[in-house]
């Protein structure tokens, strides 16, 4: 070969590659930038979100055998059958490091909208990208109330958020003195009026933290002591002592898996007593809290947005969580719950919108109206707040709250035990400690 | 009262495995003026070694201890033989920034071996087990076999320094390596066995640590800024110094405790409002800006 030809070819491999990329445009694909945390301190639930996000966006793009509207278009009809392309991008939990990646979407990548982030700190600074930029973001995870009361135009979120979720935690302790609880019945006030609360003191921990007291004032109980302590500690024996010297008759928290593994090793090392300990999600429903505590997690309560018990009440759930199951071997949890949402929800709002102009994206997803029955998770729909102090929140949303039992062949599941209505087993009350 | 005593036992205890974590990286940093970044990093491959080798062979993690000791020596002297020796011919940032790089090295190591979840030990002698002596005096097992081994280990590191051959040769290189080296004395296996020991140290520490903290590839972070503050505080070099800073370390995260104490005793309402909970590490590492601003060599410290 000649000199000439060497050159040549080498002129032409990117032409060829151009050609190639082109190609694939031709099959027409919506991109949309999906940022969570794949590495670093929640990477397992991570991997999760990453997992349910994958999921949704196979039955988005392919005919599937699941009852919901977006699993029989086989793409986005309204757009010539396009199909949704998911761009993954890794925040490790770094606030700053969220907003680049969000940047290189926009500008490198050119996607349509973003879907992330998880933690609520990196979702606040992703998403003033987006408003900055114009680009419609949908939030299908993060749970601190300040995210939708910042009048963003570009940012909706699926998830209900803390305010919520404490709420039904306020609304079960009173469901109990009520005997309104499935197996349970009326129990004194008394029994349960002291709470103590320990969350970590990030932007998550610190709202749950506040919410508490302030639902505590509304329902008519008395916060002993509330902490909040550093994330990622090496050690929590101060805070537990702490805790235990206000007595509480229940113990609230929010944390992350390896914080939250270390509260409750502490508590059982400490011989805490209380009769009911609550986890705000997070780090209480990672599965490597239920694997690592085994036994010691029984009876303890957590809220999420789902437990697999809800495939058994729930057909679209159960035909997911099937689908999940065979693709990833193990049962969606509130985070790929959550997730599979959020990608629904693109689904949706990109099939109504019938275009990716972001003009016609924002009014699609400011009027669309997604069914409960579509929905994985146990809500009454998807229908998104366009005025008042919510804004951009879905008003539909509500939360779960389980419970960790065993059942008889030794096996531990989370049990919902809130809503009343959708309770799938008798809750543990009061709990036997460690 | 019993706030008071838990929290002071606690403090001690929790300061003697900071002391043992701060143990192999003063006496490296004594040897050979190299900050090993890399340390938390030894911890967490320690915890892991446990973690496989009690799985793997259906034994108590406490047996597991020679291998993760073995283990430990192995790559500190891997480091040392393979990395360290070369870095040490480079200039001063050379070996600021070596460390650091293996440091990132084994994290990501242990990241892409591992992965990223948390993993735990369910089952062993000392795994959940509580000592309880009354009057909020909790001991959790494996904290107090940590805490046991760490004086022992100190013990047996001051021996080695002050009463053997070797350890006359090590603290000789330390003082002046070119020196030693004209005494007829090996400083080049005086500089191993400082990584050796100070590698099986750390790992040994994160053995112990497995049975009541989870362990991911990230753990290490944790344990070794404290780990600094430590040797830092206690005088760089300094072995006695490293467990009394130690100590002093763990009783200051126990601050919120003894606060929760005086508020209820004084009854004082202000105090009860006002947590201290969430500055227990701000109080530990203003200890360490304090002792750096007031004597730079810290409380112990021999090096100038």
């Amino acid at each position: 070969m000649n000199r000439c030809s060497v050159i040549a070819a080498i002129l032409l491999i990117p032409l060829v590659t151009l050609c190639g990329a082109a190609g694939i445009h031709a099959a027409e694909t919506v991109k949309i930038g999906v940022i969570y945390p794949l590495t670093g301190g929640a990477a397992a639930e991570g991997r999760e979100l990453r997992a349910g996000a994958e999921m949704a966006v196979e039955i988005a793009n392919n005919v599937m055998p699941v009852a919901m509207d977006m699993a029989k278009r086989g793409g986005i009809t309204s757009l010539k059958g396009a199909k949704i392309e998911l761009i993954f991008k890794d925040h490790e939990g770094n606030p700053s490091l969220g907003a680049d990646l969000a940047k290189k979407l926009i500008m490198d990548d050119k996607v349509v909208g973003i879907l992330g982030c998880y933690n609520s700190a990196v979702t606040k600074t992703v998403s003033a990208v987006c408003e900055q930029y114009g680009i419609p973001m949908i939030n299908d995870s993060s749970t601190s109330p300040a995210l939708t009361q910042r009048d963003f135009k570009w940012f909706w979120r699926t998830t209900p958020h803390d305010v919520t979720f404490t709420r039904d935690l306020f609304e079960l302790l009173k469901g109990l003195t009520e005997g309104k609880v499935k197996g349970v019945a009326a129990v004194p006030k008394a029994q349960i009026t002291k709470l103590a609360s320990a969350c970590e003191k990030t932007e998550f921990g610190s709202q749950v933290s506040e919410t508490i007291d302030m639902f505590a004032n509304q329902y008519g109980f008395e916060v002993s002591k509330s902490i909040l302590y550093a994330p990622k500690s090496a050690d929590l024996s101060s805070e537990v002592r702490s805790l235990q010297a206000a007595k509480p008759d229940v113990m609230l928290f929010a944390s992350y898996t390896s914080d939250a593994i270390l509260m409750v090793k502490t508590l059982k090392s400490q011989k805490v007593r209380a009769r009911i300990i609550w986890g705000q999600d997070a780090g209480f429903e990672a599965p490597e809290f239920r694997s690592s505590l085994g036994d010691d997690v029984v009876g303890i309560l957590t809220r999420t947005v789902f437990a697999p018990k809800i495939a058994e009440v729930k057909q679209v759930a159960g035909q997911v969580n099937s689908l999940y199951k065979q693709r990833f071997g193990h049962e969606l949890s509130g985070a790929s719950a959550r997730a599979f949402t959020g990608v629904q929800t693109w689904a949706e709002v990109l099939q109504k919108a019938g275009s990716t102009k972001p003009e016609d994206i924002q009014k699609a997803a400011n009027s669309i109206n997604i069914p409960g029955e579509q929905l994985v998770v146990p809500w009454k729909g998807i229908k998104f707040a366009t005025s008042g102090p919510d804004l951009g929140q879905n008003e539909l949303g509500s939360g779960v709250i389980g419970q960790f039992q065993k059942d008889k062949s030794g096996e531990i599941a989370l049990e919902i035990v809130y809503p009343f209505d959708l309770a799938t087993a008798n809750m543990i009350y009061p709990l036997k400690g460690f | 009262m019993e706030i008071l005593l838990g929290s002071l036992t606690s403090g001690l205890l929790i300061g003697t495995i900071f002391a043992l974590v701060a143990l192999g990286l003063t006496i490296i940093f004594g040897m050979m003026d190299i900050v090993n970044f890399a340390h938390g990093e030894f911890l967490m491959l320690g915890m892991y070694t446990t973690l496989f080798a009690s799985g793997a062979f259906k034994i108590d993690p406490l047996l597991t201890l020679p291998l993760s000791a073995g283990v430990g020596m192995i790559l500190g002297i891997v480091c040392y033989k393979g990395f360290v020796r070369f870095l040490l011919r480079g200039p001063m940032v050379a070996q600021l920034l070596g460390t650091f790089g293996l440091m990132l090295l084994l994290r990501n190591i242990a990241l892409f071996a591992f992965g990223s979840e948390d993993r735990t030990i369910s089952s062993g002698v000392l795994v959940d087990r509580v000592l309880d002596f009354g009057m909020g005096m909790v001991f959790p097992a494996t904290k107090l076999a940590a805490g046991i081994f760490s004086i022992l280990a100190f013990s047996a590191v001051w021996l080695l320094m002050n009463r053997t051959r070797t350890g006359k040769a090590m603290l000789a290189t330390a003082l002046n390596p070119q020196g030693a080296r004209y005494m007829g004395i090996p400083t080049e296996r005086m500089n191993m066995l400082a990584w050796a020991i100070g590698g099986a140290t750390a790992t040994v520490a994160g053995s112990l640590l497995v049975n009541f903290w989870s362990v991911t590839p990230f753990v290490g972070l944790l344990f070794v800024m404290i780990a600094f503050a430590t040797v830092a505080l206690g005088g760089f070099g300094s072995v006695p110094g490293a467990l009394v800073a130690g100590i002093l370390i763990g009783m200051i995260t126990e601050v919120p405790g003894l606060w929760d104490f005086f508020s209820s005793l004084t009854g004082s309402r202000w105090m009860a409002g006002v947590s201290m909970t969430p500055f227990k590490y701000t109080l530990v590492y203003l200890a360490y800006f304090i002792i750096m601003l007031v004597r730079p060599r810290g409380l112990f410290g021999w090096k100038r």
